[in-house]
Order: C-alpha cells, then structure tokens, then sequence
C-alpha cells in the first residue's frame, strides 16, 4: 500500500527539479548564447514492500540527467565591434583562474591594456591559445568569417573558435560559460562562421517553457491528488477492519 | 523550492533592461548620446551528478550530469559607441566628431571629463564653452572683435578680425582617445570621466592615430534607433511577465503541497 506513496513521492520530487530547470530556461530567455536544458528522468526498479504474493517489481522515477539543447540561436544585431556570434558549432575560449572556459557568448570589450575580455575581465584566447592584444590606434577592427583579425590592411591575429566531439562533456560553470569534464580536446573549427557586429540570443523557446511549466504544475497536482486517495484507502481499511461486529 | 528564487532573479533583470531601454528612449534626442544595452550571465549551476563521474564498478560513466542553475544575473551594461547621425545645424561654434575621440572638458573640480557633445558656445569673457559653461581644454578665447570663426577638420581654430585680410590662428583644438571607450565612466550632462578600465587618455590631433575629425555647424545626434527600442522593451515586459507565471506555477505546487490531507 505505502508503494503507491512512494512512487509519488519520486514524482513529485522530480518534478519539483522540472520546474527549478524551466524557471532557469525562461529566467534566461534574454541572455545571449544560452542554451535550453531539459531533465531527463529514467525508471528505477525496486521490489515491493511486500511480495508474498508476488506482485511485478515496482518503478519509481527518478532525474537521470541533463539534456542540453545545443541547437543555434537567434542572431541580433547590435552593431558594435566587439559584438560576436558563431554561426554553426564551436565555442569561444576563454582563460580564467580555474582554467580555460568554452562560451558562446561573443560579447567582448578591450580592457585598459587593448585585451580582448569578456564582460567579467577574462582574457580571450586567439587560435593558438594566447591572449589577443588589440592597438586601436591602428584603425577600425574587422573580424572576418573565419576570425581572423585585421585593421586596415595590417593582420593582427586570429580568434580561436573551438569544437567538441561530445557535447555532453560540458558542464556550465555560470557566466555564460561552460566546462570541459573529460580528457577530450577542443579542436579548431572547421567552418565556423563569425558574425561581427551581432549577438547570439539564448535558444529557449518561450512557449515551449510555459507548456512545460503547466504540464508540471497540473501533473504536481495530480499526484497530489492520487497520493490523498491511497491514504484515503488505508484509512478506511484500518477502520473496517478494526470494527468490531 | 529554488523556481521562486530563480524567477525572482529573471524579473530583477528584465526589470533592469527595462530601466536601460527607456533611458535610451529618454535620450533619443540627446547630442552626443550613445545607447545603453544590458547583458546577461547565467548564474552558478549546482551540480547534482556530475557529467563523466563513474556510476559502478565496471567503469560505466554518467553520459549527462544533472545541473540545476541558480538564474540569471545582469552582466554588464555596455555603451554602444556607434557613430550618430550629423545633424547639421549652421551654428558657427557647433562641432561633431565624425569617428573616434571625445573633446575635453574642465569640470568646477578641476578634474577634467570628455564628451561627444560638441554644441559649443562662448562665455563673457569669450572662452569656449559647453552648455553648462564648462570650459574646453586647451583653452581657446575668442576676442570680442572676431567677425567670423572657423575650425577646421584637424581642430584649428581660426578668426577673421574687421581690417585683417589673412585669417588669424587663436588657438588648436585636441581629442582624446581610450583603449576601452566604452568602459568610460558617464556623469550625466552628456560628459564622461577616465576610469580603471577605459585606460589613460590618448591626445591627438583630429584625423590622426586613428581619431576623428572635427566638423563644423553639425551636431551628433543621439544613435538611439527608436524601433529598436521599442520592440526591445516589448520583448522586456514579456519575459518578465513569463518569469512572474513561474513564481505562479512554483506558488501553485506548493500550496497543493500544503493541501495534502494527512
């Protein structure tokens, strides 16, 4: 009897961690190069509580992972130089303290020194893994498809644009960047296409976010309602039984 | 439930976007005004499983961990140092910067602050001035007997006086130049202050290393694209009210939650 709880209950928390990922998708429906996650849930078998009888085993659910839709977002216009976005696969590298990052992310400013950071400060790697020094007094910076770096007729460096064999290797880390979490290396990308002057706007599809969030919230309460009528059941069964004739 | 702190943070940025888009709207008229944009960051993932961690004995690995993010947070808010239309307005001491560079001015504190407004006009003891009488550096004095004034491209300044036939040179007008314009920190009154992250001021001569050059009787106007805008805050207002449905949806499950008969 307490089974049917039980499994409620895996339902109910797993729901509750749906809801915590879209209101993460739609919290971040504005940010540039974010990418939609979704949960992915699996059954757990376990034996019953009871198995005298020898009832099939019982399925709880449970969140087995993360799917993250790599898909390409919208390209904007904003027209500023340092305003980058990938067409195609690949990722932008950048160096931080704890390690090289990956972004999609292409909005970059010049420090006090002429580097190309990020919006936090971190440096942005060019092709061959070092910084990318900028002199503006050298005229106009025109990035072309393929990154490569140029003002006025004088080349002035490449930027690195990288891609992964397994996407599913990367974890965000926050800041709009992601980790890489196993022993593969990035390599350069065959045919990215960079964009300057435009944004790549997050890939959450607004609409599908709030179908999912109804979904969740009407299962939520479902189950809430199936719960209270198993313990309805058990509450009634102990007053029959217990009744004396 | 974290769902209500996550939508609560969606709704502070979007709200902030919204404060952005109409000081630009605001602005739309505005010489030398350059328009803001806000750039967002996702926030810290909590990592529930981690992606490659082993999930038995055998050497089998999680393919996917389970990340769960925290929201979003307002990354930075950039100037958008694209160049305004010229608006031409026959105004002798009016000055616009086609390109790269700010004029200097000097502040009452003595400091000195830069700015794209080049609506210029003499005070009484004949200096040039900006529209809050603050005086452009180098220093330039206009004698009262002046008949006409001309300032050329690379910023000289010359007067014509009744009874001379060559024009006479009274003065060279500068622009400064930062690595980083767009880190520049705006005081309001169209003017901006050297900060850590714009870098040291570059002087020059208009129209070399790069700098602009000076032209006379136009303004630059303000870069604001008003449709722009205005579908930017369209899409504000809706995002924000799709983050308030979340607060919604989570308030919702709880209160079910709450309702659970024992």
């Amino acid at each position: 009897m307490d089974n049917a709880l039980y499994i409620g209950l895996s339902r109910q928390m797993t729901l509750q961690r749906h809801l915590d990922i879209v209101a993460n998708n739609i919290a971040n429906a504005d940010t540039s190069g974010f990418k939609t996650e979704e949960p992915i849930f699996r059954t757990e078998p376990k034996s019953p509580a009871r198995t005298a009888d020898g009832p099939k085993p019982i399925k709880f659910v449970i969140d087995a992972g993360l799917a993250r839709d790599f898909s390409q977002g919208a390209l904007r216009a904003t027209n500023s130089t340092l305003d980058l976005a990938i067409d195609g696969a690949g990722f932008f590298r950048i160096q931080t303290p704890g390690g090289e990052r990956y972004t999609r992310d292409g909005h970059f400013r010049l420090d006090e020194t002429g580097r190309i950071v990020t919006q936090s400060g971190q440096p942005v790697l060019d092709a061959g893994g070092a910084e990318v020094i900028i002199d503006p007094k050298k005229g106009a910076l025109e990035i072309a498809r393929d990154g490569s770096m140029s003002q006025g007729i004088e080349q002035v460096g490449r930027l690195g644009v990288v891609v992964f064999d397994t996407l599913s290797d990367l974890e965000k880390s926050g800041d709009n960047q992601f980790r890489n979490t196993s022993n593969q290396q990035p390599q350069p990308a065959p045919a990215s296409l960079l964009r300057q002057g435009m944004l790549e706007a997050s890939n959450v599809n607004p609409v599908l976010q709030v179908t999912d969030m109804m979904n969740v919230t009407r299962a939520y309460e479902s189950l809430a309602r199936m719960m209270e009528s198993t313990q309805e059941l058990s509450r009634r069964t102990v007053e029959r039984l217990g009744r004396v004739e | 439930m974290q769902a209500l702190r996550t939508a609560a943070t969606g709704m502070s940025a979007q709200q902030l976007n919204v404060e952005v888009i109409s000081n630009n709207i605001a602005n739309m008229n505005t010489v030398g005004f350059k328009r803001q944009r806000a750039e967002f960051q996702d926030l810290l993932y909590q990592t529930l499983e981690r992606a490659g961690a082993q999930s038995s004995d055998q050497g089998t690995v999680v393919p996917t961990g389970l990340q769960v993010g925290a929201g979003v947070k307002a990354g930075s808010i950039y100037r958008i140092v694209e160049q305004g239309a010229m608006t031409q307005t026959g105004n002798k001491l009016d000055m616009a910067i086609q390109g790269r560079g700010y004029l200097q001015v000097l502040l009452p504190t003595s400091e000195i602050a830069y700015t794209r407004a080049g609506n210029l006009s003499l005070n009484d003891q004949g200096q040039l001035v900006t529209s809050e009488g603050y005086q452009i550096q180098p220093s330039i004095v206009i004698p009262p007997e002046a008949t006409d004034i001309s300032i050329s491209k690379s910023g000289q300044v010359q007067i014509k006086q009744a009874g001379a036939t060559a024009p006479s040179i009274v003065g060279n007008l500068e622009l400064a130049t930062f690595v980083n314009e767009g880190g520049l920190e705006a005081i309001g009154d169209n003017l901006y202050l050297e900060s850590g992250s714009s870098g040291a001021p570059n002087l020059s001569v208009p129209g070399v290393d790069g700098t602009g050059v000076l032209l006379q009787g136009y303004t630059e106007a303000s870069n604001v694209d008003a449709v722009s805008e205005v579908t930017a805050l369209i899409v504000a207002q809706r995002a924000y009210e799709m983050n308030s449905k979340v607060i919604t949806a989570a308030d919702q499950m709880l209160s079910t939650a709450n309702q659970v008969k024992s």
